[in-house]
């Protein structure tokens, strides 16, 4: 797994390419530490390439989106495939992000 | 009995021969005996003749050389004193001597006359014998010479007119010139001298001698109150065996020579006899038969004592020989017999571990195979198996000690197995009831090892309680460990002990080889056991054939470790495998992971399920998910600060579902026990875990959890 993030206009886009299994979230605990700091803006998680999450994958996701939330800041998940996006559907978590 | 029997005619023959040859022996030495008996009693009755005879004859002469002296001495008969003295001074021989004149011959010496010189002691006294009173005139030795004209010797009479002794006398007449009687001269010889000589011969010392004059009469004898008073005629009419003493007595007295056996007093006793001739007198020897055969039968009877002391020890050895042989074949045929008892209790025993599988059933999806080696004609060894209302139950047992104790144990025990399993499902109550029964009659502590199984043989699933035996081996599985048991106690040991029941469930293929320690225990010359290393290698590489084949090639592994080593105990294999054709339908795949880095391994394994299955791309990621999160659930929680971990995985592809089981052997852990998390609740109100095993439920169609053989087995079904 692969983690791109880039900033514009106050916006944090991570890129994540590859799959979001266990092993592979706590890799990223890292790299997705930028995005936790600028929770008060807008975070937006590209998934168009991310094959796979497990519940770990969605912790993060929940991690980040708990982190906004007190910050004021507002998540955006963009490119869900329809099998991930069955995943967070059966977790609940559709009503928890905004997905594009 | 033949070497008996011929071992008496041996001892029987040798005494027989060593008996001959001492009677003959015997008899031949009492022949020489009485010979040289014989011999010596004859020339002691010449030398006795002889010596006799001589001094008769010195008196004889003596006298008839005086006769002229006499005659001419007559004119001055005072002169025949001195004459008379002359005679006893000159001849030893004679005692006493005189000239007894005819009557009226010197008228001036009265009617008679007769002087007489005689020894007293070492004088020589004289004496006139021609008183009144003595009448010379009328003695023997008087009448008889005139009567004849000849020399005479007198019967032997008591003298007491002169010599006051025993004595015979020789006289001769003596003529004047005239030609007519003047006197008769004589010589007495005194018996005593006879008597010492004749009674001091001494032949053998218990022999006597007698003497008798020409009437019979005794003149010597051992018994000095017969002598001169009886005849030996009025001896032999005082014995018993009179008849014969008389004949002596008549054969001596007629001069014969000869002798004779005779019964004196109870013994027997030879009599040798023989004529004195001068004095026609005869003299006999008499031996008694026990003095002429005393060594020989003396040595007869040690000789007899001898054999008698041989007969006997060798009838001892030949007795205690000839018993040790009956003895012998007593216990060789006693031992043919247990030998022929024993063959038959190992069929009997052989007969009760079943050859073929016996069920009520007609489809029996299982594969076993069991085989029994005594160590000795009949063993402690068991196993068992059979099927009831779709159950297989099985056992394998091991009867402390060896031998028939151990066998008659075993077939109780098999007997307890099945009596009981007749109408009991669950092992835990089977073992029980066993235990307390062998306890009971276990008065010789012997006890058995055992293992008892029942498989529910439409599902695999096993019920098992082992009782103190050696864990079995877990066949199909790929892992080639030992069955976890609970040790427990072995059967018989006491009452009351409580067992603890296990279970497991056989996937198609799965099984288990049972064994009794003589396999692991099997030695070779050097000692060296076969070994639970080597047991387990050989199951694993026979893993997957055919139950009679692994129970081969574990025979032949002990073989050729054991090398012609004589087994030292019983030996039993029993293999059991799982065969249901429904299972056997299944497609399979495995994964172990070991670190949750490792879980993208989880990719391929579930796109070679998928691909089998023909699974779309979002079910198999789904089941992807599922199988991730039941995993790292183990990885992340069952090994808390262990450095080792170990989560095995294994799909099934039947034609209807995919079953999946993940095994750990971490801390007990009920993941489907945990309630589903509330999705509804607020953002910062949800937990940040909790959703896997949420996830696996929603995924999965059927989800179950067991804690088996210290392992956490989750199995996950997914429909098609």
């Amino acid at each position: 797994m692969e983690v791109f993030i880039t900033e514009s206009e106050g916006t944090m886009t991570a890129r994540l390419v590859g799959r979001l299994d266990t092993p592979a979230a706590a890799e990223i605990t890292q790299e997705i530490q930028p995005l936790l700091d600028h929770a008060e803006g807008t975070i937006v998680l590209d998934c168009s390439e991310m094959a796979y999450i497990s519940s770990s994958g969605l912790r993060i996701f929940l991690t980040i989106r708990k982190a906004a939330s007190a910050a004021g800041g507002h998540v955006v998940i963009e490119g869900l495939s329809n099998e991930i996006r069955q995943v967070f559907m059966m977790t609940g978590f559709l009503q928890l992000f905004e997905i594009k | 009995m033949g070497y008996g029997f011929q071992a008496v005619v041996t001892v029987i023959v040798a005494l027989a021969t060593l008996e001959a040859t001492t009677l003959l022996q015997y008899f031949s030495s009492r022949k020489a005996m009485q010979e040289e008996a014989t011999r010596r009693a004859e020339d002691q009755l010449e030398s006795t003749n002889l010596l006799i005879c001589d001094v008769l004859d010195q008196v004889e002469t003596a006298v008839h050389n005086n006769v002229w002296p006499v005659r001419k001495t007559l004119a001055a008969p005072d002169s025949l004193w001195s004459l008379v003295r002359r005679i006893v001074e000159c001849n030893p021989s004679v005692s006493g001597s005189t000239i007894a004149l005819a009557e009226n011959y010197f008228p001036q010496k009265g009617r008679l006359f007769s002087p007489y010189a005689f020894r007293d002691g070492n004088r020589i006294d004289t004496l006139n014998l021609g008183r009144e009173s003595y009448g010379y005139p009328d003695k023997e030795w008087y009448v008889k010479p005139l009567e004849t004209g000849e020399g005479y010797w007198s019967e032997p009479y008591y003298d007491t007119g002169g010599g006051e002794m025993l004595m015979t006398t020789y006289s001769v007449p003596v003529t004047d010139a005239e030609g007519k009687v003047a006197a008769v001269l004589t010589a007495d010889v005194s018996l005593d001298w006879f008597t010492d000589m004749v009674g001091n011969i001494d032949v053998y010392p218990e022999a006597f001698s007698a003497l008798i004059s020409r009437t019979g009469k005794l003149m010597v004898c051992p018994a000095p109150a017969l002598v001169m008073k009886k005849t030996i005629q009025e001896v032999a009419a005082d014995l018993a065996d009179s008849t014969t003493v008389r004949d002596i007595g008549l054969a001596m007295l007629a001069g014969e020579e000869g002798s004779r056996q005779v019964l004196y007093h109870g013994e027997k006793e030879y009599v040798f006899y023989a004529p004195i001739d001068r004095a026609n007198w005869s003299m006999a020897i008499v031996i008694p038969q026990k003095e002429i055969y005393g060594d020989i039968q003396r040595v007869g009877l040690l000789v007899i004592l001898l054999q008698v002391l041989g007969l006997l020890v060798m009838s001892v050895i030949l007795y205690t020989s000839v018993k040790n042989q009956i003895r012998f074949r007593e216990v060789s045929e006693k031992k043919s017999r247990i030998d022929s008892e024993l063959r038959i209790a190992q069929d009997i025993q052989m007969s009760m571990i079943p050859k073929v599988l016996q069920a009520d059933t007609e489809q029996v999806d299982i594969d076993m195979s069991g085989i029994v080696v005594p160590a000795k004609e009949v063993g402690g060894d068991l196993y068992d198996y059979y099927v009831r209302d779709g159950y297989l139950f099985f056992c394998i047992g091991d009867v402390s000690g060896k031998g028939v104790p151990a066998a008659l144990v075993m077939s109780v025990t098999r007997s307890l197995f099945r009596s009981i399993s007749a109408h009991e499902k669950s092992p835990l109550r089977i073992v029980s009831t066993m235990n307390e029964s062998l306890a009971d009659m276990n008065e010789n502590d012997m006890f058995v090892t055992f293992f008892l199984g029942v498989l529910d043989l439409s599902d695999g699933h096993l019920h098992y309680c082992n009782a103190g035996h050696n864990a079995p081996v877990r066949l199909g599985n790929g892992s080639g460990g030992f069955l976890e048991v609970v040790p427990n106690l072995p059967l018989g040991v006491m009452h009351g002990m409580e067992y603890e029941e296990q279970e497991t469930t056989f996937s198609c293929g799965e099984g288990l080889f049972l064994y009794t320690d003589g396999l692991t225990e099997a030695e070779n010359v050097r000692h060296q056991l076969f070994g639970t290393e080597k047991m387990l290698e050989t199951a694993l590489a026979a893993d997957g054939k055919p139950a009679g084949e692994l129970v081969d090639a574990m025979k032949d592994a002990v073989k050729s470790h054991i090398q012609g080593c004589e087994p030292s105990d019983d030996l039993t294999m029993l293999a059991v495998r799982y065969t249901n054709p429904s299972l056997s339908d299944a497609w399979e795949r495995r994964v172990t992971l070991r670190e949750v880095s490792e879980i993208p391994r989880l990719q391929r394994f579930m796109q070679a399920v998928s691909e089998h299955a023909d699974l779309d791309h979002a079910l198999s990621l789904n089941l992807n998910l599922a199988l991730e999160e039941a995993v790292s659930n183990v990885l992340l929680y069952a090994y808390p600060g262990e450095a080792e971990k170990k989560v095995d995985l294994k799909a099934l592809v039947w034609e209807d579902r995919i079953d999946f089981t993940v095994s750990d052997s971490g801390i007990p852990f009920d993941p489907t026990a945990i309630p589903a998390p509330d999705l509804s609740v607020d953002l910062k109100d949800r937990p940040i875990g909790g959703l896997g095993i949420f996830l696996v439920k929603r995924i999965m169609d059927d989800v179950s959890y067991r804690r088996e053989d210290g392992k956490n087995i989750l199995t996950m079904t997914k429909k098609r």
